[in-house]
């Protein structure tokens, strides 16, 4: 038999058909890992899928669910509302996935939202933009919100604040939906609260010093300043500030000011940092499987992506509200989320121990490693938030604020 | 299956009309222009500010592709004093000026937190397939209309002239013609078919932001140009469809070999593989596919 064009054309399709024709053999329930894996959110996205593919991994060798593996589909955003779109539709249209999870940033959320509401299936995702919780984003209830609002976190900040006594916080936003997110919350609750806002400085990102926007609020001579930055411009800020010397106290999202931060500052310069996080629940026991999982995936400790832990988390509410559900009908699961999710109920932070808690007829409340993981009605996510101080190096939790 | 092939051939019919643009700024009048993306962040936005208020989508698309082609007249001007790199470096920054001016002002664009909820078009047909259908027929039949404008303006004195202007504007003005008004006549309509562009894809994806305006969409446009061909209608279309194989083909790859090949490595080697397609073209056909091989 002689190498024929024909032959080298049949053998290529029957090589591009080989896995449809393995998969066909064991019928699964398909999700979708759509993931900013380059572009702005790159910094996390390998981890966010790896932990859906790692809790997916787990969940399987726990039985799978509702008798049937999960199967996961990896895709990549690309942080960009366009190629996210062309991403979800390949998903849903040619691996015809039944949720899709982990999408990062509010515009690809956005915009990948009405596509999942139109194939009726479910969103898991990380974005702060509230016009995620309502119509006409939200219109079937099938997004659910695994993040903090930027708002709560502001409003959070705003709280420490007052318990902190400080009185003329200033503040400092990176220019995205996320950090002026933070940042405005923080003003209206300040001034909600009765107080005077100071100075708000808003930087552009990418930029090697930031020198004139630091002076310009420093000049104010405010007590503390509050961030919604993210974690390499919040290093160059903290490091140009302590070289001025320039007495003040700083509130930072958690996920800037994270073990990573000290490490690359030094405890002498993050000395007395106030860090923010939605109880990222560390203790807890889902952390502690979710760290363990992160470290053997990305060689890093887990509480460096706060947004792994969130889609740690996905795979496993999504994989409870199935066995809760017994059905793979997207309603069915849409309706038993809450259920597993929210109190009251036996407290359970793994898969197995919450299937064998269903498969015995009891009620359960998944606390995760992100949160302890209770939606509202919107499908927001509504955690407390916790205090950290951070003291020659270390991260000691003071106290936890809710709002 | 099919809807996801509708939506590749919507955004690659987008990238057409996009290239079209280029084609006739660049391959037939030969100003290098890389800020195309500020004239498509203002047909987009112009479209999606104006359709929100409630003006029927037909006249916001005509407001889009007026506003895109106002916004090149003073780069027209400034194409009178410059030539090629350096009139390269002030469309560079046209386009970055256009994103930093959508991020600061919010009153208008809702500044880095964009404007969620645009009007689909055909949104009576729903979001699904039909809806999709509509939207695609509509694009191209506007893909077709610029391609044939584009072909009757090659074949026209018009034509003629910017040819010239591309290949000696010396010896036009010698003969008595004004490049300047060609020029800005040249860039208007590149904007405009940009602006167009511009509007539907904002009343296709539906959410806007300014960092979906950067740079990389200019190069995408380019990319596409010069694998087609420069200076050819037809390379536009071929061209822009290309780029879409090579950035949407490569999605297929990992499900392949889901093991084999990690995201990180699938956007790189993506990069990779248009950078080498980029390499290849400009060694053994300089011309592009479908490119003018009239001339050497």
């Amino acid at each position: 038999m002689s190498l024929t064009r024909r032959l080298v054309l049949g053998a290529a399709a029957g090589t591009l058909a080989v896995p449809y024709v393995v998969r066909a053999q064991a019928e699964t329930f398909r999700i979708g890992a759509l993931n900013p894996i380059t572009g702005a959110g790159s910094p996390y996205g390998t981890g966010m899928q790896r932990m859906i593919q790692a809790a997916v991994e787990a969940i399987n060798s726990a039985g799978g669910v509702n008798g049937r593996r999960i199967e996961v589909f990896a895709e990549d955003t690309q942080t960009s509302p366009q190629a996210a779109v062309l991403a979800a539709k390949k998903l849903i249209e040619v691996n015809r996935v039944r949720a899709i999870l982990g999408t990062w940033s509010s515009g690809v959320s956005l915009a990948v939202i009405p596509l999942t509401n139109e194939a009726d299936i479910l969103l898991m995702h990380t974005s702060g933009a509230p016009a995620l919780s309502t119509p006409p984003a939200n219109a079937k209830n099938l997004g659910y919100r695994y993040q903090a609002t930027n708002d709560r976190f502001g409003r959070a900040f705003a709280e420490i604040a007052v318990r902190e006594g400080f009185r003329r916080p200033a503040t400092m936003a990176f220019n995205n939906a996320s950090g002026i997110g933070n940042t405005d919350g923080f003003r209206r609750a300040w001034a909600a609260k009765g107080n005077q806002n100071g100075e708000h400085v808003v930087y552009e990102p990418n930029q090697p010093s930031y020198r004139a926007e630091l002076l310009r609020v420093l000049s104010t001579r405010p007590d503390v300043i509050v961030m919604g930055s993210f974690l390499p411009d919040t290093t160059i800020i903290l490091r140009e500030w302590f070289q001025t010397g320039t007495p003040v106290k700083w509130i930072i999202p958690a996920w800037a000011a994270n073990p990573q931060l000290v490490q690359a500052l030094g405890p002498a310069v993050t000395n007395g940092i106030i860090a923010v996080d939605s109880v990222s629940n560390e203790g807890a026991e889902a952390f502690t499987a979710y760290d363990a999982a992160y470290r053997r995936a990305m060689n890093q400790p887990g509480a460096s992506n706060v947004y792994a832990a969130m889609t740690w988390d996905m795979a496993n509410t999504l994989a409870l509200a199935i066995e809760q559900a017994k059905s793979f009908e997207t309603a069915a699961i849409n309706a038993a989320i809450r259920r597993v999710a929210n109190p009251p109920g036996e407290a359970v932070s793994a898969f197995a121990a919450g299937k064998a808690a269903i498969a015995a007829g009891r009620k359960i409340n998944y606390e995760g490693a992100s949160s302890v993981l209770d939606f509202d009605e919107f499908g927001d996510v509504t955690p407390d938030f916790g205090v950290f101080f951070i003291e020659n190096g270390q991260f000691n939790r003071r106290y936890v604020v809710k709002i | 299956m099919e809807a996801y092939i509708v939506a590749i051939a919507i955004v690659g019919a987008i990238y057409v009309l996009l290239t079209l643009g280029l084609t006739l700024q660049y391959g037939l009048t030969g100003l290098v222009n890389f800020g195309h993306v500020g004239f498509f962040a203002i047909g987009a936005y112009a479209s999606a500010i104006v359709s929100m208020q409630g003006v029927p989508l037909v006249a916001s698309f005509a407001f889009a592709a007026l506003l895109a082609a106002l916004a090149a007249w003073p780069i027209g001007l400034v194409a009178l004093r410059l030539r090629d790199d350096y009139f390269a470096v002030v469309t560079l920054g046209f386009g970055e000026t256009v994103r930093l001016a959508i991020t600061s002002e919010k009153w208008l664009t809702n500044g880095v937190q964009g404007i969620p909820g645009i009007p689909r078009t055909f949104a009576g047909l729903g979001v699904g397939l039909p809806g999709a259908l509509a939207t695609l027929a509509a694009i191209t039949l506007v893909c077709v209309a610029a391609a044939l404008a584009l072909r009757r303006i090659t074949r026209s004195p018009f034509g003629r002239v910017i040819e010239a202007i591309r290949d000696n504007e010396e010896a036009l003005k010698a003969l008595g013609k004004d490049p300047a008004r060609f020029k800005i006549q040249v860039l208007a309509l590149g904007a405009a078919l940009a602006g167009i562009a511009g509007a539907f894809y904002a009343h296709y994806i539906t959410y806007l932001s300014p960092d979906q305006f950067i740079p990389l969409v200019t190069f995408y446009v380019w990319m596409a140009m010069i694998m087609g061909g420069v200076g050819r209608v037809s390379g536009a279309v071929v061209g822009a469809l290309l780029l879409m194989l090579f950035l949407e083909g490569t999605r297929f790859l990992r499900d392949i070999a889901p093991d084999a090949i990690s995201g990180v490595a699938m956007a790189s080697l993506r990069f990779g593989a248009v950078g080498l397609a980029l390499i290849l073209f400009t060694l053994f056909r300089p011309q592009g596919l479908v490119g003018d091989y009239t001339r050497r």
